[in-house]
């Protein structure tokens, strides 16, 4: 027996009593913590980071940008939001170095040409910018593996379901 | 009450039934046959065991009583959390550098509001920020250690990791085997009828094997294997070891219990601390104390944080304890003929420590000295990664839908003896598709490449973490610190206690022999872990009031009865002479049902 993923959802949504809560955290238009251009960058380059592509759609379509937002406006500790101020303001400024202009007024091709830069020093980054690599590619990994698109469409993940005869695998023999 | 799940079709996927908070209404003007400090494994057991006795108990839990289905929501996705698993802001896990460059009390001075063990930051802290203690509110000074304990009905089983195993006459006769530590005042042939009954009665799920130093349980249907272990598993016996799955303590074929459904395999087990909101792992509330409070003869009541065993100033008999309720602060005492501890192996040592009268000077029990003693655990840390190549780029298949993954019992200084080291350790591991695709974290790179590479490797992976036995040593003790006071202000525990030589050659040869088992698979070994995690991390601290023949080396019988006080039992992890390599808890609850046995006949008999 199959048990559909919408009536998996349906089941557990039972235990689930947050609905303030949720609501405060769910996607807005207006960012939470970011500066509409700080939201612009991150989104974007998240998209960079995981695109859309013939398996699944990419950051964009799972909300990255705006899952990172609402977790750093209601952060405990301020140096986290603090972190991806400075970084952001970093690649603004190695965007004006390299380009003459912000991230998002550049081209595709200037943007990749940034991003392709600054990732290459992923293994021992160095400048700030170098580092908010690294903060922003986890940060988009965590949030874009633990959304719908990530967890059914990417990973087309199978578990977390009701096995009511046998279970999956192999016996040992 | 609110229940999680739907029935499906003929498949009931839960019994949950809530009762009524019992504890306002509890009479303690009355003296009990039995009083039990402590509702975990081994406090369920004794409440079991004796109510079925016909004995009237009063069980005592420092924690309160919670709606634990409401808490593990254990089929949530990460997307209909708002936090995708977190706790709100202010909760903060003990991370491993914390414990190791800082001392305890870990949580003294800490800006954030609530501080928890590295636990709580263990696949998602929202699930067990309600089952974990406030490290503000319990602390504990000394050495470093990573202490984890759950203060509620059922303590630690309501998060614990199900593994299952049984002890042999190699963890029994140790001494004998290799000349080290003592020799238990039992065997496996005196245990292994309680450790049948404790399957029967709570399930247990596994694979039979035959192995001399693993025996085999009454097991109901095993967990599958994926292919990567099925291929482990191969050549490891051309190696003369095993690979078995995962021993839980899972009822997977159900069990007589209207508390608790059979498994189903949905497998949140594997990515969250422990917790099942249908109760086909084993926890003490659902297992032992519901069933128990429908005999009629158990009284519970919660938030009653027991700081001291009374004594009756003629015999020097227990004559019941002491306790704070964690609500209201103040002072109770709870009367029993029989006094049981069953805190855990550190908050029942605390408990005896805290125990001092004329007639027990030293604290209660403690005329051998040993108490607090000879204090020992499994070492963790050393393990292995593998890339298994003929996976990369398989289609998802269900692979996590199961308690745990697998089990490579014991091989070292059975036939063998091993120059560095004695005694042994054991395996715990897993492989295949998740939840989550770990691999992304090191992943190289970004863009369609990276996105199609973490794809690829998803389910391609298998690792294995060992845990090894820790020597009981005298020097490795807990006493009562002269200042520091809990929330309470009951005194705090005092860790003297660190890893010997031993635990370390032996955490040494875990990665080595981790990387060569993988190897002669034709897995490619991607990560070898040789780090060893902090004191406590396994969460299987054993052994501070150790069981033996000798009163001038240890603190109780072979029933768990103090050598000095005769109405005063240890039933917990704490009476354990060695630690083994095997995972206590099932051991525990056969030790306890062996004792509880004996007390309800030596109490019939008017002899306690």
């Amino acid at each position: 027996m199959k048990i559909s993923r919408r009536k998996m959802i349906q089941a557990t949504a039972a235990a689930v009593s947050l609905p303030a809560l949720a609501k405060a955290l769910s996607p807005s238009p207006k960012p939470l913590f970011f500066t509409p251009a700080e939201f612009a960058l991150v989104d974007e380059m998240s998209d960079m980071i995981i695109p859309t592509d013939q398996q699944s759609a990419g950051a964009r379509a799972a909300g990255v940008a705006a899952f990172i937002d609402a977790r750093l406006a209601e952060s405990f500790e301020k140096d986290q939001p603090e972190r991806w101020r400075a970084g952001i303001k970093a690649v603004e400024a190695l965007s004006r170095e390299m380009h003459g202009k912000t991230f998002m007024a550049s081209t595709p091709e200037q943007r990749l040409a940034l991003l392709t830069r600054i990732a290459a020093a992923e293994s021992d980054p160095k400048s700030d910018a170098e580092k908010f690599f690294g903060v922003i590619k986890s940060g988009t990994i965590r949030a874009y593996y633990t959304s719908k698109i990530g967890i059914h469409d990417d990973q087309q993940y199978k578990g977390n379901v009701i096995q009511p005869g046998e279970y999956a695998g192999f016996d040992a023999t | 009450m609110l229940t999680a799940f739907r029935n499906i079709k003929e498949e009931k996927m839960t019994l949950i039934r809530f009762r009524a908070s019992p504890e306002q209404d509890v009479d303690l003007s009355r003296t009990y046959d039995a009083v039990v400090v402590g509702s975990g494994a081994a406090g369920g057991m004794a409440a079991h065991v004796l109510t079925s006795q016909g004995m009237k108990v009063l069980l005592l839990e420092a924690g309160k009583k919670i709606p634990i289905e409401q808490e593990l929501r254990s089929m949530q996705w990460p997307y209909d959390h708002p936090r995708r698993g977190d706790a709100p802001p202010g909760y903060h896990a003990i991370r491993f550098n914390e414990y190791n460059i800082r001392k305890p009390p870990y949580a003294k001075g800490s800006a954030f509001k609530h501080v928890f063990s590295y636990v709580g930051g263990w696949g998602g802290s929202d699930y067990v920020k309600n089952i974990l203690v406030d490290e503000k509110d319990n602390p504990y000074t000394g050495t470093k250690y990573a202490w984890v304990r759950a203060r509620l009905l059922g303590g630690k089983t309501n998060i614990w990791g199900r593994l299952a195993l049984r002890l042999s006459d190699y963890d029994f006769k140790g001494k004998t085997h290799d000349g080290y530590g003592e020799d238990w005042p039992i065997s496996y042939a005196d245990l292994e009828p309680y450790y049948d009954k404790v399957d029967l009665y709570l399930g247990i799920s596994g694979h039979k094997e035959n192995l001399p130093h693993l025996p085999d349980s009454l097991f109901q249907r095993p967990n599958k294997l994926t292919a990567p272990e099925v291929k482990l598993r191969k050549s490891l016996a051309t190696m003369g070891r095993t690979l078995t799955p995962y021993r839980a303590g899972v009822t997977t074929d159900g069990v007589k219990n209207k508390y608790r459904s059979k498994c189903f395999g949905r497998g949140a087990c594997g990515r969250r601390p422990g917790g099942c909101d249908i109760h086909a792992a084993f926890d003490s509330p659902t297992g032992l104390i519901y069933p128990a409070m429908d005999t009629g003869n158990l009284t519970l009541r919660t938030n009653s944080t027991a700081h001291e065993v009374l004594v009756d100033p003629n015999t020097g008999k227990a004559r019941g304890v002491s306790f704070v309720d964690s609500q209201n602060h103040r002072t109770y005492e709870a009367k029993a003929k029989v006094v049981i501890l069953a805190a855990s192996t550190l908050e029942s040592a605390r408990l005896l420590l805290l125990s001092k009268s004329r007639q027990h000077p030293n604290c209660i029990g403690n005329s051998s000295g040993h108490v607090g003693h000879n204090f020992c655990e499994h070492v963790m840390g050393p393990g292995v990664t593998g890339l298994v190549k003929e996976m990369v780029g398989a289609p998802p298949t269900l692979d996590d839908g199961k308690p745990g993954g697998f089990y490579v019992p014991r091989f070292r200084n059975l036939q063998d003896k091993q120059p560095g080291f004695v005694r042994g350790y054991g395996f715990e591991g897993s492989s295949g598709f998740g939840l989550f695709p770990d691999s992304a974290w090191g992943t190289p790179g970004f863009g369609g490449q990276f996105k199609k590479s973490v794809r690829e490797h998803a389910g391609a992976f298998i690792s294995m973490g060992a845990f090894g036995e820790v020597l009981a040593r005298y020097e490795n003790y807990v006493d009562i610190d002269p200042e520091v006071k809990d929330a309470w202000g009951i005194p705090a525990l005092r860790f003297h206690y660190e890893f010997s030589d031993n635990e370390k050659k032996m955490c040494e040869d875990m990665a080595n022999a981790g990387k060569e088992m993988f190897e002669a698979a034709g897995i490619e070994v991607v990560g070898v872990d040789k780090n060893i995690l902090t004191e406590g991390w396994s969460i299987h601290e054993l052994g501070t009031a150790r069981m033996g023949n000798d009163p001038k080396t240890s603190v109780l019988n072979q029933f768990q009865q103090s050598h000095d006080v005769k109405n005063l039992f240890v039933v917990d992890g704490s009476s354990h002479v060695s630690a083994s390599c095997q995972n206590p808890t099932w051991t525990i609850m056969a030790l306890a049902w062996r004792s509880c046995e004996h007390l309800a006949d030596e109490f019939k008999r008017g002899n306690l």
